[in-house]
């Protein structure tokens, strides 16, 4: 059993980096296409409106019909596309085949534009400039190399097919350009020059720029995983030696080692304390590491069951509630609850919410814990409530601060870090759910934590069933 | 006659302070280091119940030797010895697990620091 870490699997990455140049990510792929997916549904309609309106508006002379059927060709082929990315099917070859697949019917559309409105006389010609920069983002850098010299040698290969007379070459004499300026060879080689080398350039531009962030972000990516194994091991490290002090000193206040002086008594308790507020710190920053390693881009939101995180961590708890003489009143229900979250974060938000409301609960005192699934708004919401010592009104604004903490607890003197509660507030906000408080200094604290249920929860299903 | 309690950590401190509460409650206590040298004593000492570290020469040092002495694969005189594990991990690694969980085959979990009290409380539960 090996704690789960931060090492992802940048290995194959790795291996391609020095060599054929860092891959793009699943999420990166997915955002790219589903860009050019929108942007193909103005360029299909955009081939549409523009044919129709220079034929009919302009009245000029063009191929109507062929063109028109490449407009409604790429508008059937991007709703092809469109269905292929919401497939529940997510997985990176996937997504992969998807990338090349557009980049490939792009390029045969374009080059079908370029031959019916005049071949290497076309206007239409620089438009594969953006072909060009956009296949730059999706494709490696080699990839892209090949798919731009594919594409010079096809457009290169068009104007000499038209040229020869093997391909009937379409005019529109409306541009007022000379008759038979496709014939011209020299004409030919000066667009083929500029045009290949301005495609060429751009897509260099494009793709090193694009592999220069891709390395950027892995190095970021290898930081923070270098920084939270540093933090978890030096963590473990420094809860070793504190774990044992505090064992002993246990058996000394408990008696175990012999009688002591009430000065020698009164002098282990606040060494106690202080190692207590050493312990607690140490934990919190070890949760603070987790939850940094579990919000990185990498590190994907999966279902996870409300219920049995709060059954787990009441179970955990009753023993500390027990020894203050404070009672627990749950009114769970029976669903599972499955929201969308991290690693351990339901664990963390509900562990932080129910364990503050013991601490801050004198003894003989009540926390509350109520869960209830809402299906109709489709969330699972959870309350937690104590008749513990509340937060001043005055420092309310300030809760969900990192390392805040408000002034009774520290009057109080319970130890706390103040991260407990900024770390629930951002892991929450990271659901997509909601976070209330409301409190009466001296009279206890009522926090709610709402996170959006997963879609097709069926309201039949028992929490059984699912457990 | 007094029950026997099998120690197995590798942090001296932490042997001290279980040894100290079990011993004043009238335990014969012996303990050991390693897991190889806790499998030994298990052995020699033949004890009523086992009190056994997570983390020693290796982070999965504990699981291992639950596995070994509970696992499928275990003699059922071991099987018979119940296991406390003591812990931090409990508190605070994404690995979170009670006793019911099968593939953790210990009778009863006590986190670090130690409480005196609680411990011999889950003892003499077990002990019954």
């Amino acid at each position: 059993m090996v704690v789960n870490g931060g090492s992802m699997a940048t290995d194959s990455t790795q291996d391609s980096t020095h060599t054929r140049g860092l891959q793009p990510t699943f999420e990166e792929l997915c955002q790219n296409t589903q860009l050019l997916i929108q942007l193909r549904w103005v360029a299909g309609l955009g081939i549409l409106f523009a044919t129709l309106f220079t034929r009919y508006g302009l009245a000029i002379e063009l191929r109507t019909l062929p063109l028109l059927l490449i407009g409604l060709l790429v508008l059937s082929y991007n709703s092809i596309l469109f269905f292929a990315c919401r497939e529940e099917d997510k997985s990176l070859p996937r997504i992969q085949r998807v990338a090349w697949g557009q980049v490939i019917l792009d390029w045969l559309a374009m080059i079908a534009l370029v031959h019916f409105t005049g071949g290497i006389t076309s206007p239409t010609l620089i438009y594969f400039v953006i072909h060009a920069a956009l296949s730059g983002t999706i494709l490696l850098p080699w990839q892209t190399r090949r798919l731009i010299l594919l594409a010079i040698v096809i457009v290169g290969g068009l104007a000499w097919l038209e040229r020869a007379g093997t391909l009937p070459h379409v005019t529109i004499s409306d541009l007022g350009l000379a008759e038979d300026l496709y014939k011209n060879t020299t004409y030919i080689f000066a667009v083929m020059a500029f045009f290949g080398s301005t495609v060429f350039v751009l897509s260099e531009l494009v793709t090193r720029n694009a592999q220069r962030l891709r390395q950027r972000e892995q190095h970021i990516r290898e930081l923070y995983e270098a920084r939270s194994t540093f933090v978890r091991v030096a963590t473990h490290e420094l809860r070793a030696p504190l774990g044992a002090a505090l064992s002993l000193m246990r058996n000394i206040e408990q008696g175990y080692a012999g009688e002591l002086s009430p000065q020698q008594a009164g002098i282990l308790s606040r060494v106690t304390s202080r190692l207590e507020g050493l312990s607690t710190l140490v934990d919190d920053l070890l949760t603070l590491a987790r939850i940094r390693e579990a919000s990185t881009a990498h590190a994907p939101l999966k279902p996870d069951s409300v219920r049995t995180n709060l059954d787990k961590i009441i179970e955990q708890e009753r023993p500390h509630a027990e020894q203050k003489q404070i009672t627990l009143h749950c009114d769970l229900d029976h669903a599972p609850g499955i929201v969308m979250a991290g690693n351990v974060g339901l664990n963390i938000i509900f562990g932080n919410l129910i364990n503050n409301a013991i601490k801050y609960t004198p003894e003989g005192g009540d926390v509350t814990i109520d869960y209830t699934v809402l299906r109709e708004q489709g969330q699972a919401r959870v309350s937690v409530t104590d008749t513990g010592i509340g937060i001043p009104a005055d420092d309310l604004p300030n809760v969900f601060s990192e390392f805040f903490r408000a002034k009774n607890a520290k009057r109080a003197q319970i130890t706390g870090t103040g991260i407990g509660l900024s770390t629930v507030y951002a892991l929450v906000q990271r659901y997509n759910g909601e976070i209330t408080l409301e409190s009466v200094e001296g009279q206890g604290t009522t926090i709610i934590v709402t996170l959006p249920l997963t879609p097709h929860q069926t309201p039949a299903k028992s929490a059984d069933d699912e457990m | 006659m007094a029950k026997k309690i099998l120690i197995i950590d590798d942090d001296p401190d932490v042997v001290m302070a279980i040894r100290m509460p079990l011993e004043s409650a009238g335990y014969e206590v012996q303990d050991a280091h390693s897991q190889d040298s806790g499998l030994a004593a298990v052995e020699d000492f033949k004890p009523d119940l086992i009190i056994l570290d997570v983390m020693m020469d290796t982070h999965t040092a504990g699981f291992q030797l639950a596995q070994k002495l509970h696992g499928p694969a275990a003699k059922e005189e071991h099987k018979a010895i119940p296991i406390v594990m003591v812990t931090a991990v409990h508190q605070t690694t994404p690995l979170r697990f009670g006793p019911d969980d099968d593939y953790l085959p210990v009778e009863g979990f006590i986190d670090k620091p130690i409480d005196p009290k609680t411990l011999l409380g889950e003892i003499e539960k077990l002990l019954k």
